[in-house]
């Protein structure tokens, strides 16, 4: 009685409030949870949007996924992808990051160009490369071949092709990893490193024992939101390999585009779409449980 | 709290007050307006001719034209005319996939929108072509798109090397190899053969001419048909033909082959394009001016088979202005804009009179080749599953052309699959 009287209190104090947040409220609700419940709901049936045919399938799609050949193909490919990616674009953001501490003549220019892959599109990104990585008229086979080396079937070796596409992706996005690192080494006070180095330490052992403890949660930042970004992989695949040669680049959010935007099998496309999102989810409350204890 | 509340509520009418007027100017305008969805590259830059044209003879119709690849394209208009939203009013539409918008109902009869116009059907517009926009797919089908690029595939070869290796016309896919082979071994720095072979579309519409030739079938009787001895037959050839393509021929897409061809690497192209080839004879643009022979491909225990690829003009039933958008989809299709358009980009015509224009036969000497090969064409399977089928069939026989299945295995595989499809 009293709860209800100190809730109905707070309501209609706050009311103004309520009503403001309230539109925000309902774009959230109907731009992010609903097609969530909805892409459940449909995960469920044998859907053609094309044919319009809409069957309840139970969990036969979630059986029919996880034992498609294709579809764990892709998703082997997205891990080796994503944990690959993310390892080099860390571990070189923050060696650069490291190696380009401190004030430099011509950090400022430095600093312009280490971005510029980053704010190039994607698909201008991926068209350089694709001509990069020719097999017959490439600049990588032609400097290999002027040097007498084999050429490289870079995009057209299945063995090759994954690995291929991992490099273009850390050239676009390690200038991310190291700027969110640098600016955590600025935020790092420089009498620490001053007491550090009366006390004996040479530089190795403030990295290790200074520097990186304290960039620790930049550092799961970075692999949290490269992890993400990565496990989502499909703009580079597009353009690149379309998934080929073979199924070897093939990854699961472009199963989840052909499936859904290419034969319009939305029930099976939502099915694929609720198993990236189990994997994305277990990712990040992994890293944000980190992130809080250490805060805590 | 009264007061914020007003003082809130009279804020919100001040922000969406101008936009309610501006909406209200868009309706009173009384123009109409088109919205057409179409291809990016030389189609879009034809139907950017087209489009200013009419605008000039009609000025009460203004265009908002999208320029979109295939795969864009093709969402986009789904989407639309799955919810019936109307946003346009003619779309283009690639053959095979035209089934599908024609059983959903998506599309406006034309022989309903002819009739209420009072005009019909010009008999100078090549039927194989017709036949595509018809639904069932009969020469007296109902009538729900014309075509309006008469794409149809053909084969290019170096006329110059083929006289210097005295080398004659290829009339057999067997010939076809024999010539790649020595055009190898004779030119350094030239291909043998040069094709699509990027999974998916390229590598299955640059192979199913040699497919059919010799005399396999994707589908039998509404069931896949890749696991007979002729599909084995036609694949074993198709790897034999890759010994003499470039190394890298697995990623080869339009862009490559049109390099090769037009830098003078490729000997032989046993896929060409309209589109492809209007600059070939073009000094500024090609290293091989009148040196290649543009004809239709030889047979094989079938006769020659060439692939139609025809993109289709289709008004959305949706669409709010039917009446406009059919006058400009006969304005589009008819006699003097194919001309220009084939003048102006190489937009291969759909009109049996445009292949006989003398200035055309000039600048594109294949015409009359390409005319009778559209005449003669064979169509993609009719059915609503054929981009499933399509993607099959091609990452199998790029798992073959790479080496990583063999011939009889990628084909049993893609049966299956393909089985599983339309079950």
């Amino acid at each position: 009685m009293n709860n209800n009287y100190y809730l109905k209190r707070n309501i209609k104090n706050n009311s103004f409030y309520y009503m403001i947040f309230l539109p925000a409220f309902v774009v959230i609700v109907f731009l992010t949870v609903y097609p969530i419940f909805n892409v459940f709901h449909m995960s469920f049936f044998k859907y053609n949007y094309l044919s319009d045919t809409k069957k309840f399938f139970g969990f036969t799609n979630f059986i029919r996924i996880i034992t498609d050949r294709l579809f764990q193909k892709s998703f082997i490919n997205t891990i080796i992808f994503s944990a690959a990616a993310t390892f080099a674009e860390v571990g070189i953001g923050l060696f650069l990051a490291l190696l380009f501490y401190g004030f430099f003549k011509g950090k400022r220019l430095f600093m312009i160009t280490i971005i510029f892959p980053m704010m190039i599109s994607t698909m201008v990104i991926c068209s350089i490369w694709k001509t990069l990585y020719h097999y017959d008229i490439g600049l990588f086979n032609y400097i290999l071949k002027s040097i007498g080396l084999h050429p490289v079937g870079w995009l057209i070796n299945p063995k090759m092709a994954l690995f291929s596409v991992i490099i273009v992706d850390i050239w676009q996005w390690t200038p991310f990893a190291f700027i969110i690192l640098q600016a955590g080494l600025n935020t790092i006070p420089g009498e620490i490193f001053e007491a550090a180095s009366i006390d004996g330490a040479n530089y190795y052992k403030t990295i290790k024992l200074i520097t990186l403890p304290i960039l620790f949660n930049q550092i799961l930042l970075v692999i949290l939101l490269r992890t993400i970004d990565t496990f989502r992989i499909f703009g580079k695949v597009y353009a690149l390999t379309q998934g080929g040669p073979g199924n070897a680049t093939e990854t699961v959010t472009y199963y989840v585009y052909r499936e859904g935007f290419t034969y319009f099998n939305l029930g099976r496309a939502s099915t694929a779409s609720i198993y990236i999102l189990i994997v994305i989810s277990l990712i990040s409350v992994l890293y944000i449980r980190n992130i809080m204890r250490e805060e805590k | 709290m009264k007061k914020h509340f007003w003082v809130f509520f009279i804020v919100m009418l001040l922000v969406l007050l101008p936009f309610t007027v501006w909406s209200k100017g868009q309706q009173e305008k009384g123009a109409v307006k088109l919205t057409i969805a179409g291809r990016d590259g030389g189609y879009g830059k034809a139907m950017q001719l087209a489009v200013d044209e009419y605008s000039a003879l009609h000025p009460d119709v203004s265009f908002e034209v999208l320029k979109l690849p295939g795969a864009s394209l093709y969402e986009k208009v789904v989407i639309d005319m799955k919810n019936s939203v109307g946003t346009y009013d003619l779309i283009m539409i690639d053959d095979p996939v035209a089934t599908q918008f024609q059983k959903a109902g998506w599309l406006a009869n034309l022989d309903d929108l002819f009739k209420k116009s009072g005009k019909s059907l010009d008999s100078d517009i090549i039927s194989t072509a017709v036949k595509l926009g018809r639904y069932p797919y009969a020469d007296n089908g109902a009538l729900y798109a014309l075509p309006h690029v008469g794409n149809v595939e053909l084969f290019a070869y170096r006329k110059d090397i083929f006289n210097k290796l005295g080398l004659s016309k290829p009339a057999k896919w067997d010939d076809v190899l024999a010539d790649a082979k020595m055009i190898k071994q004779s030119e350094p720095d030239v291909y043998g053969v040069v094709f699509r072979g990027v999974k998916g579309n390229p590598i299955v519409a640059g192979f199913l001419p040699i497919y059919w030739a010799f005399g396999a079938k994707v589908l039998k009787n509404g069931k896949p048909a890749l696991d007979s001895p002729q599909a084995l037959n036609a694949l074993n050839f198709f790897l034999k033909l890759k010994e003499y393509a470039p190394k890298g021929v697995a990623m080869y897409n339009s862009a490559q082959v049109k390099d090769a061809l037009y830098g003078g690497k490729a000997g032989i192209v046993t896929e060409v394009w309209p589109s492809w080839v209007p600059k070939l004879n073009d000094p500024n643009e090609s290293l091989v001016v009148n040196k290649v022979e543009v004809t239709t491909h030889p047979g094989e225990v079938e006769k020659s088979s060439p692939m139609i690829g025809v993109w289709l003009l289709g008004i959305p039933k949706a669409s709010k202005h039917h009446g406009t958008a059919f006058d400009f989809l006969l304005y589009i299709t008819g006699k003097e804009m194919q001309v220009k358009m084939a003048d102006e980009f190489g937009i291969a015509p759909t009109r049996d009179s445009v292949y006989k224009v003398s200035k055309l036969i000039s600048k594109y000497p294949w015409y009359p080749v390409q005319a009778a090969a559209l005449k003669n064409a064979v169509g993609r399977p009719r059915t609503t599953k054929w981009s499933e089928l399509e993607n099959i069939f091609g990452t199998y026989l790029q798992l073959a052309l790479i080496g990583s299945m063999n011939a009889q295995d990628a084909l049993k595989e893609a049966n299956a699959k393909m089985t599983e499809v339309l079950e």
